[in-house]
């Protein structure tokens, strides 16, 4: 293992060890991190060892700017004006990936985390390596936070000094936090994109409150009420944010007679209350965690309601569902005045 | 008492080992540590599947629990007792945990303790801390899934004061954040643009959003439904964003969602027939430092010590939390037959 400092010729002697798929400590604009050249499957495996966690766990990597990015990732509005906003700069910005990376860099779903680090040494190392480096804290996993090179070196085993062969030292660094995490892959119309929805039939209605929304749900489900024990019903719920879709839910509930207080299942995914399942499809990223938290065994219950928000980001899976369970497909919009919402409904 | 915690309650395999009230070691597996320090969760399918990575997780965790000071290197069959979360969170990945737990209880002959999530973030002001405590004190969790407003009649004797009736408020965080175009988990990037115009000029907010059932606290809920939809409204109303009008949206969203949560906390401190000398404040949101500052403020007027975690990642779900509220049932010997452990996802505290 070698140390230099930050001086002139340490970015040529880096590039130098990063293209034999050795391992480098650098200093960054947060921590000490530890880089291996991204594209190199050998020396990602090294640094894996090193960092002492299993295989399948991804790194983000440090590009040179927003255009090198671009050749690693898809970037998608959200993650366009993230950039423009906050790099270079401590923020990792997740899109999904292009594939072009080492096995095990990218995530378990093929993203990847981008950073630009506001730090020159970095980026002119990546430059004149004309590759990507892995940007993961130099500490080995769920150790001290780097901000010396000591830091590392006393927290680790003689075997993973082994495993580096340079360190760029330049002091202590100021304990700024390390970078934020923001992931954009949520709003990627790869995501969102579902078949159109046609209705059998289409009605309409104006709710002038929250009151008049649970009201109309109550007016639905009395409508539906008569096929369960046959079916199950699912109310497939589609309407921008703070439209009101779980205040319908609540209205649902009280129909049928459940005194529980309906919350917001978007942190949890799917709450259930008694013969009520309410799932929210806005963190998932394809339809398959639907069916993951047991959708279609659930179908099987044909005493079931099943209450969908967002629903239009799975509208091809529950399509197929159609005969199997009495899917009726709610939409609301927002109306002119500000408690008005247009409320059309139909079966699918 | 040594515990080996585990908790699966939603995104993330959290393990930890702790000695009474210490915290030996804290393993999260979590999009937040792949990363950097916070950031948060990627809901994938893959990831939620949490059985993949429990064994490396509760290795790495007995592994960590014997480094500091030489301490003897620790091994399951030395922990005293296994702890796990049973609620509330999803149901299939609390089962990966509950079955984990149930595997190593019966295979190293240790006594089983069920444990509440919230009750987790409740008393994790005591991680790590000698707290002296005088009863009843208050407890808040403030996380993506919970706002709950509790009166401790003492640890394990809890009165749900004021709860969550739609959306919870490091939700509704997130979800004013994406309106910003901010991607998600924004919760902590709204943070720093908040921040970004109290340091800068002086100038006034030019906006405003309406204060959730402001002067009807006496309703004892906590709301955001309403404040997200206004957000969204006054949002679409601002297209295109600029930094600047982003800055002060978030600032504005920021203080109303927090105006109303410590609305809500006055009312209970001025209607109270006892007396309360602590609040202890739990949950991803309670790392945030506005919030914070609110409280304190709060408590300052009220005469009340306000407890955070001793460290912010103790705020985030983790399983030290576990583990301590864990240890607090053992003393009361709260154990359960493993045999008959079950999750609660709707569990209430």
């Amino acid at each position: 293992m070698k140390i230099i400092r930050k001086s002139k010729g340490a970015v040529e002697e880096t590039v130098r060890i990063l293209r034999k798929g050795r391992l480098v400590i650098y200093p960054t604009e947060t921590v000490y991190g530890i880089g291996a050249e991204a594209t190199n499957p050998e020396a990602i495996k090294k640094l894996t060892r090193y960092k002492n966690r299993p295989f399948g766990k991804p790194y983000s990597i440090a590009v040179a700017d927003q255009k090198m990015a671009e050749d690693y990732v898809e970037l998608n509005q959200t993650a366009r004006d993230l950039y423009k906003q906050f790099l270079p700069g401590p923020v990792t910005i997740v899109s999904t990936g292009k594939h072009k990376v080492a096995p095990g860099i990218e995530s378990e779903t093929g993203t990847l985390g981008i950073r630009i680090p506001a730090y020159k040494l970095v980026i002119n190392i990546v430059k004149t390596l004309g590759k990507p480096i892995t940007a993961t804290s130099a500490n080995a996993s769920y150790q001290k936070r780097p901000y010396k090179t000591s830091d590392v070196l006393d927290n680790i085993s003689q075997k993973q000094k082994q495993l580096i062969d340079l360190i760029i030292d330049a002091g202590e660094l100021p304990h700024n936090e390390p970078s934020t995490v923001i992931d954009t892959t949520l709003d990627d119309p790869v995501v969102l994109r579902q078949g159109e929805i046609k209705l059998k039939d289409k009605n309409e209605v104006l709710s002038r409150s929250e009151e008049n929304t649970q009201n109309i749900a109550k007016e639905l489900f009395q409508r539906y009420e008569e096929y369960l024990g046959k079916r199950p019903i699912v109310f497939a719920l589609e309407g921008p944010m703070g439209a009101g879709k779980t205040v319908y839910v609540k209205g649902l509930a009280k129909a049928m007679g459940i005194k529980e207080t309906v919350i917001s299942p978007t942190f949890n995914l799917l709450l259930t209350y008694d013969q009520l399942a309410h799932f929210d499809t806005w963190r998932m990223q394809n339809e398959k965690e639907l069916e993951t938290l047991g959708f279609i065994k659930m179908l099987e219950d044909k005493n079931l309601v099943i209450a969908i928000e967002w629903a239009e980001r799975v509208a091809d899976l529950i399509k197929k569902y159609r005969d199997q369970a009495i899917i009726v497909w709610v939409k609301i919009v927002y109306g002119k005045k500000e408690n008005e919402r247009l409320i059309s409904w139909g079966t699918l | 008492m040594r515990i080996l915690a585990i908790d699966t309650s939603c995104d993330e395999t959290a393990v930890a080992v702790t000695e009474d009230t210490k915290v030996l070691s804290n393993v999260v597996w979590s999009q937040a540590s792949l990363h950097a320090k916070f950031g948060g969760v990627m809901p994938s399918l893959a990831q939620r599947m949490h059985e993949e990575r429990i064994d490396w997780v509760i290795d790495k965790a007995i592994k960590n629990s014997g480094l500091p000071g030489g301490r003897a290197k620790l091994k399951i069959k030395n922990v005293d007792a296994i702890a796990v979360t049973i609620g509330p969170g999803l149901a299939i990945t609390l089962g990966v945990g509950i079955a984990k737990a149930k595997e190593l209880a019966k295979k190293y002959n240790k006594p089983l303790v069920a444990v509440n999530h919230l009750e987790g973030h409740i008393l994790s002001p005591f991680a790590e801390t000698e707290l002296k405590i005088s009863y009843p004190c208050l407890g808040l969790a403030v996380s993506g899934g919970n706002t709950l407003l509790l009166k401790i009649n003492r640890i394990g004797k809890y009165e749900t004061l004021a709860q969550t009736v739609d959306d919870a408020l490091g939700e509704a965080l997130d979800k004013a954040a994406r309106m910003l175009g901010l991607g998600y988990p924004g919760g902590a990037i709204l943070e720093k643009f908040a921040r970004s115009t109290n340091s800068g000029q002086a100038q006034k907010n030019p906006y405003s959003l309406p204060i959730p059932i402001i002067g009807h606290e006496e309703r004892k809920i906590f709301t955001y439904s309403g404040l997200k939809t206004a957000m969204y409204r006054l949002v679409e109303s601002e297209k295109p964003l600029t930094k600047e009008k982003i800055q002060n949206l978030a600032a504005c969203f920021q203080n109303a969602a927090f105006t109303h949560l410590v609305r809500v906390i006055s009312f209970v401190l001025n209607h109270k027939s006892y007396s309360i000398k602590h609040l202890l404040v739990g949950g991803g949101v309670s790392a945030n430092n506005e919030l914070r500052k609110r409280l304190r403020k709060l408590g300052k007027e009220f005469e009340i010590n306000i407890l955070f975690p001793y460290t912010k990642k103790l705020c985030s779900d983790n399983a030290a939390m576990i583990g301590i509220a864990a240890y607090f049932k053992t003393q009361r010997e709260e154990f359960v037959d493993p045999e008959k452990i079950d999750r609660i996802p709707n569990a209430k505290i």
